[in-house]
């Protein structure tokens, strides 16, 4: 891997917004192909920050700053990825469920998901069932992604799901949720699809849950 | 009466003078408290238990003044002994006295941050952030990372079992409202109740009088995320 992008990696690991934007326009210069930065620059470097979290080596601040970080690099890349005409994987429908405000860590999996090629479109926070169920007939997505931070909100993913078998729509979608006080068991337990650790993993799911279909 | 099993109680120091005024007098040397501190590193809450719990050599009735705590007690293993658990996500929702009245305050406020005597102490708090934040990477960076942190947020809300906490806690609270109107979060206080630690120490002296509130894990098996839901 050339060296710019890996210093681009650790731009993103130590949180430095204007560094991975220079390093992210030096590789432009040097012909790197936008698709390449992405993947070999932006995203190792984020797959090690959600790795650290989980290890409690890195904590919410830190997490916050990479993230910006790469949204810098994101940004930057993104005219050069639509021009070089990257193809679209699927479309996400995400939010954060109802009852919870938290949004840094759905933020980060949308990112990261439209890296990785997909559409998302964003619910945002304290989402009620209802708001899903209407997304998925206006947007018709390949999938539904849930978040939940809290114990006390964790619970709403599960409603949510029923709300949406209840319209229906259960089989036009799959469903993958995450957050800190998830885990794959619980995911099983409510009828989800998936269940994501962190980010990184997300994007692995969220193309698993895609080619699955 | 039967010979009753040994008992040990496990309580977050958060509820010390709860304990304290409630336990009857054969009770109140078997309580070990523990440091609000726990709860800032992930594991740690359960691996400290789990020492505590494995060093027990009789088996007892362990009951925990623990509620799940962001899956904190997650995974802990009653090994001899048998343990009883409030149903309950935080001490938050113990404080308040029941389930019920944290589900309320839930539905009415979705975007509350909650203080307690133990948050205040532990140094867990948005103002205590601000301060460690502009310390390590200045005060602008701070400001930004806490409004990424709080902006959504709607209350801030002191919550005690007893009108003299509110008192007791009411200026620091106050110091930290100040700070947290930069996000427009409104002040309130929430005077919760002992009801439920009386009930956790009723129930500890006859388990016959478990019922939905609480979580009874036999010997052998371990806390699961499942009994909270």
């Amino acid at each position: 891997m050339s060296r710019v992008l890996e210093r681009l990696s650790t731009a993103i690991l130590e949180g430095d917004k204007d560094k991975a934007a220079r390093l992210v326009e030096r590789a432009l210069d040097q012909g790197v192909p936008a698709k390449e930065i992405l993947d070999n620059g932006l995203m190792p470097g984020m797959d090690e920050v959600g790795a650290r979290f989980r290890r409690g080596d890195m904590f919410v601040p830190e997490v916050i700053m990479s993230a910006d970080a790469m949204q810098a690099g994101l940004d930057l890349l993104r005219p050069h990825l639509v021009a070089g005409g990257v193809e679209l994987v699927g479309k996400i429908v995400m939010g954060t469920v109802k009852g919870d405000l938290h949004d840094i860590g759905k933020n980060l999996v949308d990112m990261m998901c439209e890296g990785a090629g997909f559409e998302i479109v964003d619910l945002g926070f304290n989402v009620p069932p209802e708001a899903f169920v209407e997304a998925i007939k206006e947007h018709k997505p390949d999938i539904v992604g849930m978040s939940a931070m809290l114990t006390t909100t964790m619970r709403a993913m599960g409603y949510t799901i029923k709300a949406i078998e209840e319209a229906g729509l259960r089989d036009r979608v799959k469903i993958m949720v995450g957050g800190a006080p998830v885990d794959a068991e619980f995911a099983k337990r409510i009828g989800a699809d998936g269940y994501g650790s962190n980010a990184a993993t997300a994007v692995e799911l969220a193309k698993q849950l895609i080619s699955a279909n | 009466m039967s010979e009753r099993q040994p008992i040990v109680i496990l309580a977050c120091m958060v509820f010390q003078e709860l304990f304290k005024r409630h336990l009857p007098p054969d009770l109140a040397d078997e309580v070990i408290f523990f440091d609000y501190g726990l709860h800032r590193v992930p594991g740690k809450i359960a691996s400290t238990l789990q020492m505590q719990l494995d060093s027990i050599k009789t088996p007892s009735l362990v009951v925990l003044g623990y509620g799940l705590c962001g899956n904190g007690i997650k995974g802990l293993r009653s090994g001899i002994h048998t343990l009883l658990v409030p149903r309950m996500d935080d001490c938050i929702a113990m404080l308040l006295g029941s389930r019920q009245a944290y589900k309320h305050q839930f539905a009415e406020t979705p975007g509350t941050y909650w203080l307690s005597k133990g948050w205040l102490e532990s140094g867990s708090h948005p103002l205590k952030e601000y301060q460690e934040y502009v310390e390590r990477y200045g005060e602008e960076e701070a400001l930004w990372l806490l409004d990424q942190m709080y902006q959504h947020y709607e209350r801030l809300a002191l919550v005690a079992h007893s009108q003299e906490d509110l008192e007791r806690y009411r200026p620091e609270a106050q110091e930290v409202a100040r700070f947290c109107q930069r996000w427009g979060m409104r002040y309130e206080e929430v005077l919760g109740s002992d009801r439920f630690i009386r009930r956790l120490i009723e129930v500890a002296q006859d388990l016959s009088k478990a019922d939905h509130e609480f979580v009874v894990v036999p010997p052998g098996q371990e806390v699961r995320t499942e009994h909270f839901l």
